[in-house]
C-alpha cells in the first residue's frame, strides 16, 4: 500500500511522545508498504522554529517530506486562549483558534493532503491536539486512521472535539482507556484496534552496570523516574510524596534521569542526572528496584513498558486511569493517590523483593504477550485492510460521520 | 526458583489501601477528629463517599451547577477576557490592553491565577461530595420506603 504518516514534527534525535511512536510505526510499515512522511520543519515543540530544511529526504526506508512553518507560536497568546478554552465557557470559534495557536501553522502541507492526499491508500495522523491533525484530518476523512494519542486533560473536553472524533475512517488506540475517553467524545463506529506500542527483547541482560552506574553518584538501592522532569508529568508531586518518605527514616536513593523543567529539590536522596544515553538508561532499567510513574496524563506509558522488559515492578499515579489500567492488566506494579498511599505502597515494593520480582516479571511476561512488534503490526495491518477508502462525502446512514456534523461543523472544515 | 503463585495487584491493593485507611482514622482520633470515627465501620463509610467524589472523573458534570444561576455569578473566571464596549475605538483599545497593559500586569495575573484555579478545583470536589451525599441519601431514602410497609389509609378521609 501506499502510505502517508501525518506528524507535526520528526527527526531522529526527537524521541518519546506521539513523534517517537510515529517513528517506530512508520519504519515498521516501511517493511512492507511504500511510506511517505508527511511534516513540519520544526524540531522544538514549542516554538515551532524551522529547523530542518524543506522538501524531500529520506531516512531509511522512509520518504521524508517536510514543510515549513508560518509563523512561531505566540506563548502568551497560546496562554491567554488555552485559558479561555480550559474554563470551559468557550466558543468553537475560540476552540478553533486554540488549535491554531497551539500550531504548527502548516499551510504547505494542508495544500498538500487537499491535493494529493487521495493519492495514498491511506493516511495515518498522530495526535488530534496540532493543528497538522485537527485541520488535516478533515481533508483526508475517508482514508485517515487517527491516532489520537488523547489524555484525560483538560482539552479533551473542549465541545468542538465530538465532531472531529467522529471523521476518521479507522482508529489505533495505544490504550483501552483512551479508547473509551474518545469514544466518551464521539461513538467510535469506524474499524478499530488497541495497538499500544512494540517492544523489542532486552540484548546484553546481565552486563554489569554498576560501575558506569558508580560514576554517575548512582548507589543500590535505588527507585527510578525516567523522562521529562516536568510538573505536568507529575514530578512536582513526586518529589513531596518521596522527600516526606525518606523523612519517615528510609534509605533509598531516587535517581531522576531527563531533561528538566522545573527546579528539582536539592536534597541528599534525590540525584538528578539530566538527560541520559540509551545505554545509560538500559544500566539504570537493570539495577532500579522500582519505577516510579507519577504522571497525571497519559495515553500509553512507554517507559513503563521498557520497565517491564527489564523486569522492573512499577508505582504509578493510581489517578490516572491508564496507569493504573496498565498495571492491573499486567499485575506489573502497584498505584498510589496519597502520599500516605505512595508510602505505603513503595514500603511493600521494598521490605517484599521477592513480591516485587513477581510484579517484574509478570509485567514482562505482559510485553511479551501484547507489546512485540509482530502483535503490534498484525493490529496495524488489520486496520488499514479493513478501511475501505471514500472520496465522496459520506451521506448514507452507514457512514455516519458527517450525519453529526453541524452547521458550525462545516464552517470550521471550510474555514480550515 | 519460580514461584507458583501469581502476585496479583487486585489482591495486594485492598490490603494497602485499607491500612493506609486505618492509619489515617487513628492519627485523627488521636487529633481530636470526630468521635464518630472511632467506629472503624463508619469512618470506611464515609471515606468511601468523599473519596468516590475526589476521585470522580468528571468534576464538569455536576448538578448543583445546574441549578444555581448563571455560571458568571459563581464560576471563579480564571480566563483573561480583553474586551471593550466601545464600537469604534474599541479595537484599538483592545489592542493596547493586549500589547501594552497585558505585558506588564501579566505576573500579577499569573500569580494569582494559579489560585483562583485550585479555588475552582476546592469549589468542584466540594460540589461532587454534596451530590455524593445526596445520591447516598436519596438511596437510602428509597431502600427504607421499600423496607417500611405503607401506612394504612385513615377511615374516613
Amino acid at each position: 500500500m501506499k502510505l502517508a504518516c501525518v506528524i507535526h514534527r520528526f527527526g531522529k534525535d526527537i524521541a518519546g511522545g506521539s513523534e517517537g511512536h510515529c517513528r517506530l510505526v512508520a519504519e515498521h510499515l516501511a517493511a512492507t508498504h511504500d511510506v511517505t512522511v508527511l511534516t513540519s520543519c520544526a524540531h522544538d515543540h514549542v516554538t515551532w522554529a524551522n529547523h530542518y530544511p524543506a522538501g524531500e529526504s529520506t531516512d531509511g526506508l522512509l520518504r521524508v517530506r517536510r514543510f515549513p512553518v508560518a509563523h512561531r507560536r505566540d506563548l502568551a497568546r497560546f496562554r491567554d486562549i488555552s485559558r479561555v478554552v480550559f474554563s470551559g465557557r468557550a466558543s468553537v470559534e475560540d476552540e478553533d483558534e486554540w488549535f491554531r495557536v497551539n500550531g504548527p501553522d502548516v499551510p504547505g502541507l494542508l495544500d498538500y493532503l487537499r491535493d494529493h492526499g487521495r493519492e495514498y491508500d491511506r493516511v495515518l495522523f498522530w495526535a488530534y491536539r496540532y493543528a497538522t491533525t485537527y485541520f488535516g484530518l478533515p481533508l483526508v476523512a475517508g482514508r485517515a486512521v487517527l491516532l489520537p494519542t488523547a489524555e484525560e486533560d483538560r482539552l479533551i473536553h473542549a465541545g468542538g472535539l465530538a465532531p472531529f472524533f467522529a471523521l476518521p475512517s479507522g482508529y489505533l488506540f495505544l490504550t483501552p482507556e483512551e479508547a473509551a475517553l474518545v469514544a466518551d467524545r464521539a461513538p467510535v463506529r469506524a474499524p478499530s484496534n488497541v495497538i499500544g506500542c512494540g517492544v523489542d527483547p532486552i540484548r546484553d541482560e546481565g552486563r554489569d552496570s554498576s560501575s558506569r552506574l558508580a560514576e554517575h553518584g548512582v548507589a543500590d538501592p535505588f527507585v527510578l523516574y525516567l523522562g521529562r522532569i516536568d510538573p505536568n508529568k507529575g514530578c512536582d508531586s513526586l518529589l513531596r510524596h518521596f522527600s516526606r518518605y525518606v523523612a519517615g527514616g528510609r534509605t533509598i536513593q531516587l535517581v531522576m534521569a531527563g531533561p528538566a523543567n522545573m527546579p528539582i529539590l536539592e536534597h541528599p536522596a534525590i540525584r538528578a542526572l539530566g538527560f541520559v544515553d540509551e545505554a545509560m538508561r538500559d544500566a539504570l532499567l537493570s539495577r532500579a528496584r522500582v519505577l516510579l510513574m507519577p504522571s497525571p496524563y497519559e495515553s500509553l506509558s512507554m517507559v513503563l513498558l521498557e520497565a517491564w522488559n527489564h523486569g522492573v515492578p512499577a508505582l504509578v499515579n493510581g489517578r490516572c486511569a491508564v496507569l493504573r489500567g496498565q498495571v492491573r492488566r499486567a499485575d506489573g506494579g502497584l498505584y498510589y493517590r496519597t502520599s500516605a498511599e505512595f508510602g505505603a505502597a513503595l514500603d511493600y515494593l521494598l521490605d517484599r523483593p521477592d513480591d516485587a520480582r513477581a510484579l517484574g516479571a509478570q509485567g514482562r511476561a505482559y510485553v511479551d504477550r501484547e507489546y512485540r512488534w509482530p502483535t503490534v503490526m498484525a493490529k496495524v495491518e488489520d486496520i488499514l485492510a479493513r478501511v475501505t477508502p471514500s472520496d465522496e462525502r459520506r451521506t448514507t446512514n452507514d457512514e455516519p460521520n458527517d450525519e453529526r456534523r453541524t452547521p458550525n461543523d462545516e464552517r470550521r472544515y471550510r474555514r480550515s | 526458583m519460580q514461584r507458583e503463585e501469581p502476585v496479583r495487584v487486585g489482591t495486594i491493593m485492598p490490603q494497602i489501601e485499607a491500612a493506609v485507611r486505618d492509619e489515617l482514622r487513628r492519627r485523627l482520633v488521636s487529633r481530636g477528629g470526630p468521635p464518630e470515627f472511632r467506629d472503624a465501620e463508619i469512618f470506611e463509610c464515609v471515606h468511601d463517599v468523599l473519596a468516590r467524589a475526589a476521585d470522580r472523573r468528571g468534576t464538569d458534570v455536576l448538578l448543583l451547577p445546574e441549578l444555581l444561576a448563571d455560571e458568571e455569578a459563581w464560576k471563579p473566571a480564571v480566563e483573561l477576557r480583553l474586551s471593550s464596549h466601545r464600537s469604534v475605538i474599541g479595537p484599538v483599545i483592545v489592542f493596547l490592553k493586549r500589547r501594552l497593559l497585558l505585558p506588564l500586569v501579566r505576573w500579577l495575573f499569573e500569580y494569582t491565577e494559579e489560585n483562583f484555579r485550585r479555588q475552582d478545583y476546592v469549589n468542584r470536589i466540594v460540589m461532587a461530595c454534596l451530590e455524593e451525599l445526596a445520591i447516598e441519601n436519596a438511596r437510602l431514602r428509597r431502600e427504607l420506603t421499600a423496607r417500611v410497609p405503607p401506612a394504612s389509609p385513615i377511615a374516613g378521609r
